[in-house]
């Protein structure tokens, strides 16, 4: 249910698809992520926006994706089809630590002089200060941020248009934007003036220098049609639970989704201690308290439940669950575990630090009335999805040493014992006048 | 004993620059002085002003209210906490630091506070952090923390407990900052590093290890624990030192913030100034930090180092190799002592036991001896002594555990009396001397009602003590394993319990029990005159049944607050809240183990002492 065949696909070759879907849970970020990435761009990184592109400004951010989406195009007009990619970088930066210089990145104290105070603190002196909030809008260039300018832009077309338009940012409308070219460049605004598109020419550098400057109105943000949460509950090496909170934050449309859950084998889940409960919440925010009132709705939340059992060593667990959430309520999907105990062989060199639970990813369907059809019209069929964090599952896990610490001490032991047992084998035991050379007597007279 | 070393190669302690300082001093002055006007102010006003200092360092902030009824007391609170999503972390794993708005004395943690606020503006900063860091202000040092640990385990009550609206990954280590100067601040003199967890539980010695190797060695800051504020490393300090740990932990208490982190395997240490010295805020603040980027370091869960130790000194621990064999040997020592009853309560009774009166004395002398005949030769042998003793097990064991259930009794009792509201201290007092009573009077009556009742024999008599004693090694060796300090404190304090079956003297005028015949419902007139008679019957067990009394865990507890001079119902209290709140399980080893184990050697004692 949750993954559907994107792209247009002839009937003949749907049948010789297969869905394949794995999950590496676990990926240490590193620059060299980055770099394969890159060399399936066009322009390999050296133009475009994908010249911002710094594995180190990038694994700096707070939050960071990417994302390779790969499907078949084919022409209304029946000539050959096409492979279509679509690669996608989202990075949540912050704007103070990015700025700070890479030879300097140490984030020392600044100078107390330089410090914001509340003035109207009673205690403001010399040396106490009560830091202020900022109330401007922080001044950030594309060169402060990324450390370099746009190297100008990837053309892939000669028309002009949407698709010409390379570089947008959405600013509000009073926000002050200097764009910083050698050459000229075509400014378009879309959406009632918040995204502010450029269409700027190869090979000259580009920079968009936002000053400082006072806002009296921000930004309407789009709302996301669903919060997810999930953690491990409960404590012990034998078992344990899983919660996934999944709140609707809209007061007025319901959410019908997708719940995927692949599970590795060696956590099981009991599925009779599955339990879905709605509650309605009143205020569906997710930085404010949360304090969820209870009114639990009779309704049964999960739609359909397609569940394929693990099998050990071969295969996970796959739980999918069609899901329907009402308006401004929050569904709590609870259910137990139990953990198993893997051959030493199975863990891995970090075993203390327990095994990564895949997140689990969430298709957000879209019901027939909602308006979300409308904004992705281009990309028929494209579903929005949401991928939870992943999860940190301890197992019990032995003390590597010990085996170890046997192995030695058995082979010292076997060691000594073959050591003497050869010596002795293998020696051969005379009398002393017997032997030759020895008191000169007996080997003399031969 | 051996010196401390730090065993998890990835924690590097003090190998990092610490730059907390400078212009970070006027924003932590400025966080005191808002802590202090806020000492006055409702639980509201707090955890909403804590919860606009942290959003304004752009962290995201959550609170949680909790409610405990325990001891008679409502103790309610309302902890904040704020959630530093970690750079290159992918939200699986997080540190906690935590300051507790009052310590474990009650007093208010203003520069904890201040600091952690301080610190999580800082700390915001960095992008090296590889796990979560939770900032934690819990109401008070006992109740908030288990509160909060609780629901983060989903393991609370969620009637008294809120569940918490943002969590982050498995929690890794938690560090609790105890620093409670005024709003001119204090220079404090050394750290003391508080590390026992509920019942006796300790964190991973590399956690201890990586606080004193940074704190004295990065920073110059003594360490000292146990509240041995001047440490000289002589022979008679490390051992009450050793001691002082020893008792702290079989009492199984919480002992500051992050006693409620050590159950769930979360490591955890406190750090508390302490003296007049010239180390300030600043130092502990960077104390803290290199702590937290050595934390930051971890690849896995500490475990390299020692979670059974016994510290000495800062630098100095003795490891469970070689302490847990004295544990097992007072748990032997009951062991042994029940085989030896038992092959005594096998042997025939007229030459083996002491003082076993047998009916058929008559019919055993006139017995022939027998021929034995092996490897030759051939020996002469009474009958008597190869004659296989039937052993009747069927009234001891039923007695034994009988004797353990009935623990459930003061257990239950003390329970409700520390659950029931109004002036609990109060009513566990008067509870206390009522139990205390009657465990005084209990084994007599029961010695009267048993033998009334089944008449049992001597043998049956040193199988009941057999068992016991084989139930108590068995316990104790057992929860060893667990708590080693409260297996060796009830061990040692029950060692006479051991010696008592072979003390029993039996009284001359042992003879057939006038009263066998007499029928179980008319009791209370004839016990008082079998109790007559038997007083004058033996001194000696009256002495010993009264020297067991003083052994009793009554007697014992009183005479514990009374050297302590403490009071015996703020001390119950304070177990019937550690039972409540934080599943302190001392108490149930107390009734359902020790007490029992007494309660059957008293009645051993008794029925020796009446003559039954």
């Amino acid at each position: 249910m949750t993954f559907e065949p994107e792209g247009t696909h002839s009937n003949a070759s749907m049948r010789n698809l297969h869905l394949l879907h794995g999950t590496l849970p676990h990926e240490v970020v590193c620059t060299e992520n980055l770099t394969p990435f890159l060399k399936l761009l066009p322009c390999k990184g050296k133009a475009g926006i994908s010249s911002l592109l710094d594995g180190h400004k990038l694994f700096d951010a707070n939050w960071q994706t990417m994302a390779v989406d790969v499907k078949p195009v084919c022409p209304e007009d029946g000539t050959e089809c096409i492979l279509q990619i679509e690669q996608t970088v989202d990075m949540v930066l912050d704007i103070e630590r990015s700025k700070r210089p890479r030879d300097n990145p140490m984030p020392r104290p600044i100078p107390t002089e330089d410090l914001v105070c509340d003035n109207s603190k009673p205690y403001h002196g010399g040396d106490s200060c009560f830091p202020l909030d900022r109330t401007s809008e922080m001044s950030w260039s594309l060169n402060k941020v990324f450390g370099r300018p746009l190297k100008g832009s990837c053309p892939l077309t000669t028309e002009d248009g949407r698709d010409s338009e390379t570089v947008c940012i959405n600013v509000p409308h009073e926000r002050e934007v200097q764009e910083r070219t050698a050459a000229d460049l075509v400014k378009k605004e879309h959406e009632d003036g918040y995204l502010r598109c450029y269409k700027i020419s190869p090979n000259l550098d580009f920079d968009l220098i936002l000053p400082e400057q006072y806002l009296s109105s921000n930004l309407p943000l789009s709302h996301p049609s669903l919060h997810a949460f999930r953690s491990i509950t409960g404590h012990g090496q034998e078992r344990g639970g899983v919660r996934a909170i999944l709140t609707n934050p809209s007061l007025t449309s319901p959410v019908r989704f997708v719940y995927l859950e692949s599970l590795p084998w060696f956590m099981k889940p009991y599925l009779h201690t599955l339990r879905a409960t709605i509650s309605s919440s009143t205020a569906p925010l997710p930085d404010q308290y949360l304090e969820p009132q209870q009114a639990p709705n009779t309704a049964d939340p999960i739609k359909q439940m397609y569940y394929r059992p693990a099998v050990d060593r071969h295969r996970g667990t796959h739980l999918e669950l069609l899901l329907e959430l009402p308006p401004a309520s929050t569904l709590t999907l609870t259910y137990d575990f139990e953990k198993s105990l893997l051959r030493y062989t199975e863990y891995p060199p970090d075993a203390n630090r327990g095994f990564d639970v895949a997140p689990a990813v969430i298709r957000l369907l879209s019901s027939s009335s909602s308006s979300s059809s409308s904004n992705g019209s281009s990309l028929l069929g494209a579903s929005e999805y949401l991928r939870t964090t992943s999860l940190l599952l301890p197992l019990p896990t032995p003390d590597f040493s010990m085996p170890y610490n046997v192995i030695i001490l058995t082979s010292t032991v076997m060691a000594l014992a073959f050591g003497s047992i050869f010596n002795i084998l293998v020696r051969r035991f005379v009398a002393a006048d017997e032997a030759p050379g020895y008191g000169g007597k007996g080997a003399k007279d031969e | 004993m051996a010196t401390t070393y730090v065993s998890e190669n990835a924690i590097l302690p003090g190998q990092v620059h610490t730059y907390f300082g400078g212009s970070e001093h006027n924003i932590f002055r400025a966080y005191r002085h808002e802590v202090a006007g806020l000492a006055e102010s409702s639980e509201e006003e707090r955890v909403g002003k804590l919860g606009d200092i942290f959003r304004s360092s752009g962290l995201k902030v959550a609170a949680q209210k909790y409610e405990y009824t325990a001891a008679g007391r409502n103790t309610t609170g309302k902890n904040v906490y704020a959630i530093l999503q970690g750079p290159r972390a992918d939200a699986t794993e997080a540190v906690v630091l935590i300051a507790a708005w009052r310590n474990m004395d009650g007093v208010l943690n203003q520069s904890g506070v201040a600091l952690v606020l301080t610190l999580a503006r800082y700390f915001k900063r960095w992008s090296v952090w590889s796990k979560d860091i939770i900032f934690l202000i819990p109401s008070d040092s006992t109740a908030g923390p288990q509160a909060w640990v609780d629901a983060y385990h989903s393991g609370h009550d969620p009637e008294t407990i809120e569940s918490l609206p943002l969590k982050s990954g498995a929690l890794q280590a938690a560090v609790a900052v105890d620093y409670p100067a005024g709003p001119w601040g204090h220079r404090f003199d050394k750290l003391h590093i508080i590390y026992d967890g509920i019942n006796g539980q300790l964190p991973n010695l590399d956690l201890f290890n990586t606080a004193v190797s940074i704190a004295s060695g990065q920073m110059g800051i003594g360490c000292t624990i146990q509240r041995m504020w001047n440490h000289r490393d002589t022979y008679s300090e490390r051992l009450q030192t050793m001691l002082r740990g020893m008792l702290s932990a079989g009492l199984g208490h919480a002992t500051g913030p992050h006693s409620s982190f050590i159950p769930y395997h979360v490591d955890a240490i406190t750090l508390q100034t302490v003296g007049d010295g010239w180390h300030d805020e600043m130092s502990l603040g960077r104390t803290v930090e290199s702590l937290f980027r050595s934390l930051n370091n971890l690849l896995e869960h500490l475990h390299q180092s020692f979670f059974l130790y016994l510290l000495m000194h800062a630098n100095r621990f003795v490891s469970i190799g070689t302490y847990l064999p004295s544990a097992m040997l007072v748990a032997v020592s009951f062991t042994i002592a029940s085989i030896a009853l038992w092959v005594q309560s096998g042997q025939p009774t007229e030459k083996a036991t002491v003082g076993v009166w047998h009916s058929d004395e008559a019919d055993a002398k006139e017995q022939d001896v027998t021929v034995v005949e092996q490897d030759g030769m051939t020996a002469l042998i009474s009958t008597a002594e190869l004659k296989v003793v039937e052993r009747h097990m069927l009234l001891p064991i039923a007695f034994v555990s009988a004797a353990h259930f009935l623990g459930l009794l003061p257990l239950y009792v003390f329970t409700r009396a520390s659950a029931t509201p109004g002036n609990a201290s109060q009513t566990l007092t008067t509870t206390f001397y009522a139990f205390a009573t009657s465990t005084a009077l209990l084994p007599a009556l029961s010695a009267v009602a048993l033998s009334r009742l089944f008449a049992p024999t001597s043998q049956q008599w040193a199988l009941t003590a057999c068992f016991s004693l084989l139930l108590l090694g068995l316990f104790l060796s057992a929860l060893a394993t667990l708590n080693f300090s409260l297996a060796i404190l009830v061990g040692v304090l029950g060692s006479p319990l051991c010696l008592v079956p072979a003390l029993i003297t039996s009284t001359p005028s042992r003879t057939s029990v006038p009263s066998t015949s007499v029928a179980a419902g008319a009791d209370t007139s004839s016990s008082h005159r079998t109790t007559s008679t038997g007083i004058g019957g033996s001194v000696a067990n009256v002495t010993l049944y009264v020297l067991l009394l003083a052994a009793s865990p009554p007697a014992l507890l009183l005479a514990a607050c009374h050297y302590w001079n403490a009071n015996v119902g703020a001390v119950l209290a304070a177990a019937g809240t550690a039972w409540h709140v934080q599943g302190a399980w001392t108490g149930v080893v107390v009734c359902l183990v020790w007490w029992p184990a007494w309660f059957v050697a008293a009645v051993g004692v008794a029925a020796g002492g009446l003559g039954l």
